[in-house]
């Protein structure tokens, strides 16, 4: 009959054939390069290690193959800002650990490191010279170098040694591929992460500004981040570094009129949340409800996350004195209708180019970038600035240094005259100072790991706030104790 | 249809000059898929060079390093004629390496044909086995786990690193010596060895010589470390890459002394290393393979793992001399008091409070270079080793002090403290003031009155020693003393103790 003639099942066998290689490498190419595998339960179960190493989604389109990542800290040295691999940029690294903290790994078709919250919200701090680095989930992230690792990675891409030939021989010392990984590796993923990295030159532009100093370890800029990164903005002049804040307690923000980040731009931690995890995405989210469970759960631990208390022992009595200071010089602000709130510049007369670097246009655009990817959230606040929220002192003692571009060192230099504050100093070491609350800013250690922050250029300002600076030494020492307690 | 004799191919192939052509594009593609399929087992080709003793694949087994870092075996052979002037005294062996008789690699470096090419690379028993002679003029007995005593690793690494940049080390000096060396031993290097192999294999280990030796120049500007120490975790900066000029200078000059590494089955669990830095035996042990040239892709598990296991119940060697017993028992007590809880109960016995825990530095009070030549970040990257693998490292940690570690065959550990500061034991008991400023590493001769080796001697023969002088950075003997540490007992509990302490 009509199907059994030999031309006809042949030209059967034949379509079935092709179907077969079709759907054979369609599922070929789904599996390298697009299943998902969940993290390891070590990751997932334990909301503490989730925040550290957990996949918030970034992996898909920021991701980076993991075995290039693995080998480029070995590759270009030279390009790091000194030794000792990825711990040059600050990063907190759990020994013991693949990854620092804040680096996930996950498999979206084949292995990729990517980045989530706590790469900018782990705090280390050491109580010793003889002791290992204590990490706080959720506090500010005082010793990364955020900017060297942004230039790290360009330039490692635009280097002509970033080649298949370099990288795979360095990734076979290392592991031992199967044929067709090494493959993949070398005529895709190699020559794709160096044009993607590549790519993201021209919106990092500011970065390489030779005006701009550095952010230096513990400061980013985040409202151009967002402006070059999120709106896709042309250059300006602004530069408005800040402190990697501690995020932790978020609860706080539950007060009515509270509004969020530095300046108050934003309504309220689920916008502020939303879009940084947006940001460290790269893309849109592939799922809204899966990006917005993570967020939810990320909202949930970020708000119970209670401020870590001070790790040295404090004076109770003099605390006590120290309150009754508190309440008359520094409650009006720091705990009262006012903190969390906007508040005029001119009231703080703090460094104004964070306040500068955003504006009521930036937020109109900002929020339809995220409407446009159908995510509902209050979002950023489309109004001018005004200056700059009084903070929550919550785990004040680990939210050096002060002010909010990290200008002042210690709490006892912020009580003093803003002349009298050090001009110059080094952040970014994680060596604690108790006897000026805040960290070691001085002296052959924390000149070499620290940065050097010089109030002198721009945004590094150390003007303003002088509230308490009049203070009775005495007072000053008693108002510190108490701060330790918060 | 069309019927076979007159299909195009057939009625084509009826001409002559047709079948010549296909004769010619056929035999080609044959000698080509011949050469592939000799090519293809050339490269598979890894057949390393087995012992069924223990002992005999401690001495001469592989730890894989070959694959990836061996030098080919004639041209090892060849070097130190070529490159003499690059080396101490004659041969291998100016350099503390130990040749048993008819051997014709020292112990601590073994063989593997890999790629088609025999290979030659260090093994654990490098750095981990020594000779002891009783007098001068004695026949030097072997002890396999000790310290190397008398290998000197960095002179080792700079005559591979000054030959490999000598314009002599190109086939035009290379190739006629392995031609010459062959013949003498009835053998004969072939066309493809002569004009292809070896040609192209010194090219190959020319450059990595000259990348090795860039990575390791921070080296040329240490103290000499001298016989039987190496600067470990300097030269594991190096394997991360790290710009070492860029390293703070108290991390540098860190040398240890090569431990004795017998018995390490009740070790498991203690904080291993001079300054207690992992506490898993398995990953100590890859840790150290990477000195012996393996990768994480090439090391031979199998073959470490022998080591690893014969290593676990291999025994320290007793004392071979004679002990006072009667002054030895005295000293029991004294031991038990003032070193058990740190050191152990006895010689096999290693319990006691403080066994395999790290002491705080300013406690033991001595030099902190090798303490803080392993930093948090070295500790933190190490966690990235053997990524991908079910035994990537993870138990490196920074520490504060030195471990305490127990004292089996503590008569061949000498010199003393992590840094061999100390040449004998009876000077380990005295106070730091009173021990030698300036002794002589090296020498092989027993010194049964101190416990130790000969260190007074500069030179015997053409072997000169090591001048270890203690005020050098890295060098300090200073530490491991007070009453605690029984530097303050009279001299005839000091000899009761000394006595003791041979038993072990």
């Amino acid at each position: 009959m009509y199907s059994s003639t030999p031309k006809r099942r042949r030209l059967k066998i034949l379509s079935w054939i092709v179907v077969l290689l079709v759907a054979a490498s369609a599922w070929f190419g789904w599996y390298e390069f697009f299943r998902e595998e969940p993290q390891p339960e070590w990751i997932t179960a334990d909301p503490e290690m989730r925040f550290k190493y957990g996949s918030i989604g970034a992996e898909r389109d920021a991701g980076i193959p993991y075995w290039i990542f693995y080998i480029l800290p070995r590759v270009f040295a030279d390009k790091l800002p000194g030794p000792g691999g990825l711990m040059s940029m600050g990063v907190s690294w759990e020994m013991g650990q693949e990854l620092p903290v804040g680096f996930t790994k996950k498999v979206v078709g084949f292995e990729r490191v990517a980045n989530n919250c706590a790469a900018c919200h782990s705090a280390a701090y050491r109580v010793s010279a003889d002791s290992n680095p204590v990490f706080v989930n959720a506090g500010g992230g005082h010793t990364l170098n955020l900017e060297a690792f942004f230039r790290f990675l360009v330039d490692c891409a635009k280097d002509p040694r970033f080649n298949a030939d370099n990288l795979m021989r360095e990734i076979n010392l290392v592991t031992e591929l199967s044929f067709i990984d090494r493959a993949i590796y070398r005529f895709l993923l190699i020559p794709i992460t160096k044009k993607r990295l590549t790519e993201r030159e021209a919106q990092f532009a500011w970065i390489y500004h030779k005006d701009f100093p550095e952010w230096g370890r513990g400061r980013d800029d985040a409202m151009n981040l967002t402006k070059y990164f999120m709106i896709n903005l042309p250059m300006d002049q602004t530069f408005g570094p800040t402190d990697m804040p501690a995020i932790w307690n978020l609860k706080k923000y539950d007060a009515p009129g509270t509004t969020m980040n530095l300046s108050g731009d934003s309504h309220d931690a689920r916008s502020v949340v939303i879009d940084s995890a947006l940001g460290l995405l790269g893309a849109p989210p592939k799922s809204n409800d899966e990006f917005l469970q993570q967020v939810d759960w990320l909202l949930d631990y970020l708000r119970n996350k209670p401020a870590p208390a001070y790790p040295f022992a404090i004076d109770q009595a003099r605390a006590a004195a120290g309150k009754v200071v508190f309440d008359r010089v520094c409650a009006t602000c720091h705990m009262s209708d006012r903190t969390g709130r906007r508040m005029a510049l001119s009231e703080v007369a703090t460094d104004p180019g964070r306040m500068e670097s955003w504006n009521k246009d930036n937020a109109i655009a900002a929020n339809k970038v995220v409407t446009d990817m159908g995510i509902e959230r209050k979002g950023l606040v489309e109004a001018s600035l005004e200056g700059y929220n009084p903070p929550f002192l919550d785990g004040i003692w680990l939210r050096a240094p002060y002010l909010h571009n990290g200008s002042v060192p210690t709490l006892r230099a912020l009580l003093e005259a803003p002349d009298s504050r050090p001009q110059q100093f080094h952040r970014g070491y994680d060596l604690y100072d108790p006897v000026n609350v805040g960290f070691i800013t001085s002296g052959p250690a924390a000149e070499r790991i620290g940065t050097l922050h010089d109030t002198r250029l721009r945004g590094n300002g150390n003007q303003g706030h002088d509230f308490g600076t009049q203070l009775p030494f005495g007072d000053k020492d008693a108002l510190i104790e108490y701060l330790k307690t918060l | 249809m069309t019927t076979p004799s007159t299909h195009w191919l057939a009625r084509w192939m009826t001409r002559r000059w047709a079948r010549w052509l296909l004769v010619l594009l056929i035999l080609p593609t044959i000698l080509m898929l011949i050469t592939a399929l000799m090519v293809w087992r050339q490269l598979r080709d890894d057949q390393p060079v087995v012992y069924a003793s223990a002992e005999e694949h401690f001495k001469y087994g592989s730890t894989g390093g070959e694959r990836e870092s061996g030098f080919p075996y004639w041209i090892f052979q060849a070097m130190p004629q070529v490159c003499s002037q690059h080396l101490p005294g004659a041969g291998y062996r100016s350099l503390g390496l130990i040749f048993e008789n008819g051997k014709d690699l020292p112990i601590g470096m073994s063989k593997r044909r890999y790629q088609g090419v025999e290979r030659t690379f260090l093994n654990c028993a490098v750095c981990h086995t020594s000779t002891v002679r009783d007098d001068p003029a004695a026949t030097p007995r072997l002890y396999l786990g000790m310290p190397a005593n008398t290998f000197n690793v960095l002179a080792f690494q700079q005559f591979f690193f000054n030959c490999g940049k000598d314009p002599k080390f190109t086939k035009e000096y290379v190739v006629p010596e392995i031609d010459a060396m062959m013949r003498a031993q009835g053998m004969k290097l072939g066309l493809l060895d002569r004009y292809l192999i070896y040609p192209v294999a010194l090219a190959l280990m020319r450059d990595r010589l000259i990348m090795l030796s860039g990575r390791f120049d921070w080296a040329n500007h240490q103290h000499p470390w001298g016989p039987g120490r190496v600067d470990t975790f300097n030269a594991a900066k190096v394997l991360f890459n790290f710009p070492m000029h860029r390293l703070p200078a108290e991390e540098m000059n860190a040398p240890g002394d090569f431990p004795a590494i017998w018995f390490q089955g009740p070790r498991q669990g203690m904080q291993l290393h001079w300054d207690g830095n992992n506490t898993l035996v398995e990953e100590r042990n890859k840790s150290a393979a990477f000195g012996t040239g393996t990768t994480p892709p090439t090391l031979d598990r199998a073959a470490i793992g022998r080591v690893e296991t014969w290593l676990l119940s291999h025994e320290a060697p007793k004392y071979p001399y004679t002990i006072d017993t009667a002054l030895a028992t005295r000293g029991a007590p004294l031991y038990k008091t003032y070193c058990a809880n740190c050191h152990g109960a006895g010689p096999r016995d290693f319990s006691g409070e403080q066994v395999g825990k790290v002491t705080p530095l300013d406690k033991i009070g001595t030099d902190r270079r090798r303490l803080d030549s392993y930093s948090y970040d070295l500790a933190a990257n190490q966690s990235t080793l053997y990524a991908g693998y079910d035994w990537r490292f993870k138990h490196f940690r920074k520490t504060f002090g030195y471990a305490n570690a127990p004292l089996d065959g503590v008569w061949l550990r000498a010199p003393y403290l992590h840094n061999g500061s100390v040449p004998n034991l009876r000077e380990l008991l005295e106070p730091a003031a009173q021990r030698s400023k300036v002794f002589y590493r090296g020498d092989d001769v027993y010194d049964p009155v101190n416990v130790g080796f000969r260190a007074s001697v500069a030179e015997e023969g053409n072997r000169a020693f090591f001048k270890y002088d203690v005020s050098v950075v890295g060098n300090g003997n200073a530490g491991h003393e007070g009453r605690e540490y029984g530097t303050a007992l009279s001299q005839e509990d000091k000899a009761a103790l000394l006595e003791h302490l041979k038993t072990f």
